[in-house]
């Protein structure tokens, strides 16, 4: 049995962990494995007295390896690897039982959780002792960045990293730069000009040289790794070279959204009452300049209707953070325009959270408007006015403050439709290997501490590709991906992880069906040895070809055979 | 005391176990007779590995891999998909009821999906009853 020192380090995770599970049993019981040297229990062993403590340890105890049962290894593995990096041991020497994702947050149980605790640890120390150091290797680490999506966020990522001296793509599906914002008159809450932003960024963007920006094209592949990734990319204008294949070290995500289909909520009557329109439609009129119903009137009355398609149970359970804004802002432009319209607002509760947003929200207040508000789940409903009416529609609407049943005179009605993901998001997760929420929003590596970075190394995600978000959010998150992406360009190398599957040429029959069964044809054959061989930059580790060779030849590294049985064992106690 | 069945769980770790993850962060309860092993992909399961748990003593086996088209390798769960029956197939032939050994597909955003099957897994291999196969093990031994 190669490591026969173990330290077995069981976290409470303040109350996380230790409400429910009886560490000190855990520790107990894990003291009594034979190749365990030390056990200790500990508030938090992620902090840095804990992570001292473990350093520690490995010297005084001259430990071998290190089992941590605390949270998720999607979350701290890297953590604990560093420990034992600092420490002086290779970092692969570390395992991790899952004990609060998998066990105290969704048991109530404490003596069951108790008992799995102990079956968990159990495993990580069978699984630990026949851990093998493992030596990771450098690539280099192409300075490009392929940026998806021309956007506020794609163009401020690209400005960002152009800006530093790195070549960038920016690849825009349509024929423009600028992406929903072109779309958008003014911002709130301080009224300036999208137009002026947009424009300033468009400009940018095309000055700069380090930027090559592709309008009517797509990215149609995306293959290889962090800092070796070749993108297959469908031109809208053909280059002369005819070249389509490019070469980049990182991926910008910044696809945006796409809004809600008012038409889908009938009873609002969108597509059926003409003078019900969205706040897109709205913005197109504010944007030519002239705000009129559809007979080219002079709206008396307008209405405005918040979260169309958002905070629902049938459409968008989620908030979409910019419409309760985007409203206010209406109410703003209405007025300076027809000083004399009589405004209300109808809203389920008015989401201000923004820097300088309650601030416009009490001026909004200041100009007269009416704000009504409806429940949740008592839709108003808009019907058309009698003709002896002095308007084109009325809505009633069951006032929540109030507890009356109002009616309320509109000529035009703004649904303030939602934010929702791209009909050709799967797509894009799919070509970049991300994963999707269930609402098809991106996922984050970690929704705070990681928020721009993805579980695939080099990918990063930006804007409202990632959910519902204002444009200094979206500034803001474009300006980390870069951030990110800078930090690794300036390091020049990236160090591919070491778990990679290697064929055992002593083995290997030469039968080839591994060949066709890798992913990433990363396994060749050499034609002279007539062996099977595979290339470790390339390998993803799957280890389908592990559990797929029939001579047991190929061995998928930090996930072998033994260690796996070894869990197996463990688990089962 | 009645029948608490043992679940060995193979978890792909992109999908999968992200799932699971996501039921410990959202706080959604499910019954505690799994244990999880990670796995890099849903094809690294080794049908060794389901046959291995069984002979340990698990009363039922989960396989979870990420929704078909969605897979982190691309198309590995389509290879544990084409894998499973046969495993199934064999088993049966030794007396394993499909129920205890199970493939699902299970993505990042579906803790709740996660905590329905292992929940509902559970019920089935309850009523099911333990495993023979340990015992068949034993008399195999004995006989020889």
């Amino acid at each position: 049995m190669p490591n026969s020192r173990i330290g077995v380090y069981i976290c409470n995770c303040g109350t996380n962990i230790a409400k429910l599970v009886d560490c000190e049993a855990v520790a107990r019981f894990a003291s009594e494995h034979p190749t365990v040297a030390i056990t200790k229990t500990y508030k938090y062993m992620c902090s840095n007295p804990g992570q001292e403590m473990i350093a520690q340890d490995i010297h005084e105890q001259a430990l071998d390896s290190v089992v941590v049962s605390a949270c998720s290894p999607r979350m701290h593995e890297r953590t604990f690897r560093r420990v034992l990096q600092t420490a002086g041991l290779n970092p692969y020497m570390c395992d991790m039982a899952n004990i609060r994702e998998h066990c105290s947050w969704v048991h109530k149980d404490a003596a069951a959780a108790t008992e799995k605790a102990k079956a968990l640890t159990k495993a990580a120390i069978l699984r630990v002792e026949r851990h093998e150091a493992l030596d990771r290797f450098s690539v280099d680490m192409c300075p490009s960045t392929l940026v998806i999506g021309g956007g506020i966020a794609g163009m401020t990522a690209a400005l960002e990293l152009a800006e530093a001296g790195y070549p960038v793509h920016l690849v825009e599906k349509k024929d423009h730069l600028g992406g929903n914002l072109t779309r958008t008159d003014l911002t709130a809450p301080y009224l300036d000009s999208a137009r002026d932003l947009i424009t300033e960024r468009i400009t940018r963007v095309q000055e700069n040289r380090n930027i090559e920006v592709l309008l009517n094209s797509q990215v149609k592949t995306l293959e290889g790794f962090i800092g070796n990734f070749t993108a297959g990319i469908e031109r809208g204008s053909p280059q002369a070279d005819g070249k389509n294949q490019i070469q980049v070290g990182n991926v910008v995500v910044s696809t945006g959204y796409k809004e809600f289909d008012a038409a889908r909520i009938s009873h609002y009557g969108y597509g059926k009452l003409p003078n019900v329109i969205t706040s897109f439609d709205f913005e197109k009129m504010l944007r030519a300049g002239r705000i009129q119903t559809k007979e080219g009137r002079i709206p008396q009355y307008v209405a405005i209707l918040h979260c169309v398609g958002s905070r629902s149970q049938e459409f968008h359970g989620y908030c979409s953070r910019v419409c309760c804004m985007t409203a206010l802002k209406y109410v703003h432009e209405i007025k300076s325009a027809i000083p004399k319209c009589y405004v209300s607002d109808l809203y389920i509760d008015m989401h201000a959270f923004g820097k300088g947003h309650e601030d416009f929200y009490r001026k909004t207040s200041e100009v007269k408007t009416v704000f009504l508000m409806y429940g949740k789940n008592e839709h108003p409903v808009i019907r058309k006015a009698d003709p002896k009416d002095d308007c084109e529609m009325i809505i009633e609407v069951n006032e929540k403050l109030s507890g009356e049943r109002i009616e309320i005179p509109a000529d035009m009605v703004i649904l303030m439709v939602g934010m929702e993901s791209r009909e050709d998001a799967a797509q894009v997760a799919r070509l970049v290997n991300i994963s999707q929420d269930k609402d098809g929003w991106f996922i984050e590596s970690h929704p705070k501490l990681d928020p721009v970075a993805t579980t695939t190394d080099g990918i990063y995600i930006a804007g409202t590709c990632v959910a519902p978000k204002d444009i200094p959010d979206t500034v803001a998150q474009a300006r980390a991906a870069a951030a990110r992406i800078l930090g690794k360009i300036s390091r020049g190398k990236i160090e591919v992880d070491a778990v990679f599957a290697e064929v055992d040429e002593t083995r290997c029959s030469g039968c080839r069906m591994c060949n066709e069964l890798c992913p990433y044809s990363a396994i060749e054959f050499d034609e002279e040895k007539r062996r099977s061989r595979i290339i470790s930059a390339v390998c993803k580790a799957c280890g389908c070809c592990v559990a797929s060779c029939p001579s047991g030849a190929i061995k998928g590294r930090h996930f072998t055979d033994q260690q796996i049985f070894a869990q197996i064992e463990g688990v089962l106690l | 005391m009645s029948f608490e069945p043992k679940i060995v769980g193979f978890l792909c770790n992109w999908c999968s176990y992200a799932g699971a993850d996501l039921a410990g962060t959202s706080r959604i309860q499910y019954r505690p007779n799994i244990r999880i092993i990670r796995v890099m992909c849903s094809a690294r399961v080794d049908p060794t590995f389901v046959v291995k748990a069984l002979t340990q003593g698990a009363d039922g086996v989960l396989v979870c891999g990420c929704h078909p088209g969605d897979c982190h390798y691309s198309e590995g769960n389509h290879k544990a998909m084409r894998r499973f029956p046969l495993l199934q197939k064999l088993l049966a032939d030794l007396g394993v009821e499909d129920e205890r050994v199970r493939l699902e597909w299970v993505s990042a955003s579906e803790g709740q999906r996660f905590a329905d099957i292992v929940n509902d897994m559970t019920e089935r291999i309850k009523m099911l009853g333990p495993s023979r196969i340990p015992g068949l093990l034993q008399a195999d031994r004995i006989e020889r």
